[in-house]
């Protein structure tokens, strides 16, 4: 086969920048990395054929600066650029700015990210082609009658913003009295996560399921539905767990589904892929959220189902290639499931945990995979995302898929900073996850920072640090240049202030 | 061995094998399962990671426990308290001033990092004797950001 491109750019970091690779590298195509100053040690930059460095560690100066970017895609001679996800991945102005360079850009065309890129017009329009929306505003709010809106819509509500994504820019208001000060910080988080602080309301759909629509589409009119996706494990509005196909949905919902998804795409001009978000209430409706006009964060979990590389095929057709029947028929089989690695602290909050990677170990076997961004003794930087790797399991059903993801966890070890595993470790026990049966609150009602460490945890770490000590351990984790060389010896400090009586509480 | 304020003692009955010395890896097991941890640390101070949980083990002596009772107890109870940035990252608003008299738990200052908002909040009540950061600074881990009387 012809490569699709002869040298491709991806313009990303972390593990998504390495998947783009995979697919270059199956599909005959030379890639180029870009890095900022913190990521010049990074993973994917060893893995592309080669590098362009973009800028200081800062996003805006480096992965978010398309100046930069194109500057590095017409040194390196790249053809095509792919976004990944994030950063510059939305951004109608950089894909405008990629063709006008004469260069392909990989995702939809740059009027469709414009469109679907203000979430209050694709309200309107998804309203316009039939497809129900969540209840709320479909113009901005205003600070004067933010009050008086609310109360239209009724508490509790969702502060959104209009250019967002992520749960950036997103409160939630209970009272009247909570309005003005989450609209301020609604405001404030969207002004610097997206340049734009416009914000708008829905009413919050809860309890409320997250499901959303893959969807991948050629430049000759075909488009392909390739299934759902439930994403309701969630922490502040982002996603932690997704699975397909989406649990205890009947067939006439997940035809409804398809069909709302297909409306959607039908209101713009759509080729490359796309997801369009909806929330199932309790009674099985659902309401349109957004479509996010990239590929996903856990579009493997659509690729282990249906067996398509959708990375492969978002730059095929990005070429001009025609998807087959294979693609446009594709049957998913089995049921996938991906658990999201963070560099984060469940136990408080799920707050971002700075620091280095000490120990890996990822899990192999039959039916599992790795998307991995980072490895053993691997520096964090403190500017991105503190997504770590994506866990996928693949079985014939949901009861194999659970008890395979159980089995891979057992086998994973990440050393050097407290992760979101443990909350996982007890999620493939909850008796709701197991049976299929939850909802978007599932973190907030029954986790809420986890249960305590169980005696017999304690004394098996009691007996593993004695034993440690006797055979002469001396692991660190990271490098010695790290921020904090000895991170567990600060942590065990500060777990002391906090335990003692009478201490100051945070 | 110390957990939290707590003597705890090492399981019984259970073998344990290193899978990786360098890494700290080690197999756990009791004859009818078995469990993979983590080990890190060195000399006192270890964190040993058991189904993704990060659990600090101390092994100290006496004399050492005393020293830091004592350090802690200086902290809770007099002087100035210096408020350090527990994470690098941007400082996007200090919502307090000079001279502030602020509460326990009052928002100070908020640290964007990893796309995150982070709000520092105060240790213990008290009056603002000095602020170190202005809105727009990058801080590292560790840096002063003010001091409370």
């Amino acid at each position: 086969m012809q490569p699709p491109f002869r040298r491709l750019l991806v313009a990303n970091r972390g593990e998504i920048a390495l998947r783009v690779m995979r697919a270059c590298g199956e599909l005959g195509i030379e890639t180029v990395a870009v890095y900022s100053d913190a990521d010049a040690g990074a993973l994917h930059v060893a893995a592309a054929d080669r590098a362009e460095r973009i800028g200081p560690p800062a996003a805006a100066e480096s992965y978010l600066s398309a100046d930069a970017i194109l500057a590095a895609a017409d040194r390196a001679g790249a053809e095509a650029i792919h976004p990944g996800y994030g950063f510059l991945s939305e951004n109608a102005d950089f894909a405008r700015a990629v063709v006008a360079a004469g260069l392909t850009f990989v995702g939809p065309p740059a009027a469709t990210l414009a469109a679907l890129g203000d979430k209050l017009a694709a309200r309107r329009s998804a309203a316009g082609a039939g497809v129900p929306i969540v209840p709320g505003l479909t113009v901005p709010l205003d600070d004067g009658e933010a009050a008086l809106d609310l109360a239209d819509v009724g508490f509790p509500a969702l502060l959104k913003a209009a250019a967002g994504g992520g749960g950036r820019g997103m409160r939630r208001v209970d009272r009247p009295e909570d309005v003005a000060p989450a609209l301020a910080a609604a405001r404030r988080e969207a002004g610097a996560a997206f340049g734009d602080a416009t914000i708008y309301l829905e009413r919050l759909l809860a309890p409320a399921r997250h499901v959303e629509v893959q969807l991948l589409g050629d430049r000759h009119g075909n488009l392909a539905v390739l299934g759902e996706r439930d994403c309701s494990v969630q922490r502040r509005h982002q996603k932690l767990v997704e699975e397909s196909p989406a649990p205890g949905l009947t067939a006439a919902q997940r035809d409804a589904l398809a069909d709302s998804a297909r409306r959607v795409a039908g209101t713009v001009q759509f080729d490359n892929a796309a997801t369009v978000e909806f929330l199932l209430d309790g009674g099985g409706n659902h309401y349109f959220l957004e479509m996010n006009t990239r590929l996903q964060v856990e579009h493997g979990v659509t690729e282990l189902v249906t067996g398509l590389d959708l990375v492969a095929w978002q730059i095929r057709v990005a070429a001009g290639e025609r998807l087959p029947e294979a693609v446009l028929h594709a049957e998913p089989r089995g049921h996938a499931i991906e658990v999201r690695l963070y560099a984060e602290d469940p136990h408080h909050d799920f707050r971002p945990v700075p620091g280095s990677v000490g120990a890996w170990r990822m899990p192999g076997g039959p039916g599992v995979r790795v998307d991995a961004g980072v490895g053993a003794d691997t520096m964090l930087p403190s500017e991105y995302d503190p997504l770590l790797a994506k866990l996928l399991v693949h079985d014939v059903d949901r009861p194999a898929a659970v008890a395979r993801l159980r089995r891979a966890l057992d086998e994973t070890l990440i050393g050097g900073v407290q992760t979101d595993l443990s909350f996982l470790h007890w999620l493939v026990d909850e008796p709701g996850f197991v049976a299929g049966a939850y909802d978007t609150d599932l973190v907030a009602d029954r986790w809420a920072d986890g249960p305590p460490v169980s005696a017999e945890d304690e004394a098996l770490a009691a007996l593993v640090a004695a034993e440690a000590r006797l055979a002469g351990i001396s692991s660190s984790p990271g490098r010695a240049d790290a921020p904090a060389a000895r991170p567990w010896a600060e942590a065990a400090r500060r777990a002391a202030l906090r335990e003692r009586p009478g201490a100051p509480r945070r | 061995m110390r957990i939290g304020d707590r003597s705890v003692t090492p399981a019984a009955g259970w073998t344990l094998t290193w899978l990786d010395r360098e890494h700290g890896v080690v197999r756990l097991s009791d004859g009818r399962r078995s469990r993979l941890a983590l080990v890190e640390g060195v000399g006192a101070e270890w964190v040993v990671t058991i189904d993704g949980r990060r659990i600090e083990v101390a092994a100290t002596t006496w004399r050492e426990r005393v020293l830091a009772d004592a350090d802690v107890a200086a902290r809770a109870h007099g002087g100035p308290i210096e408020v350090k940035a527990t994470l690098p990252g941007l400082v996007v608003a200090v919502t307090t001033t000079e001279g502030a008299e602020v509460g326990e738990g009052d928002a100070l200052v908020t640290i964007e990092a990893m796309k995150m908002q982070n709000e520092v909040r105060a240790p213990r009540s008290g009056r603002v004797a000095h602020v170190a950061v202005a809105a727009g600074q990058p801080v590292a881990a560790g840096a002063l950001l003010l001091r409370i009387e």
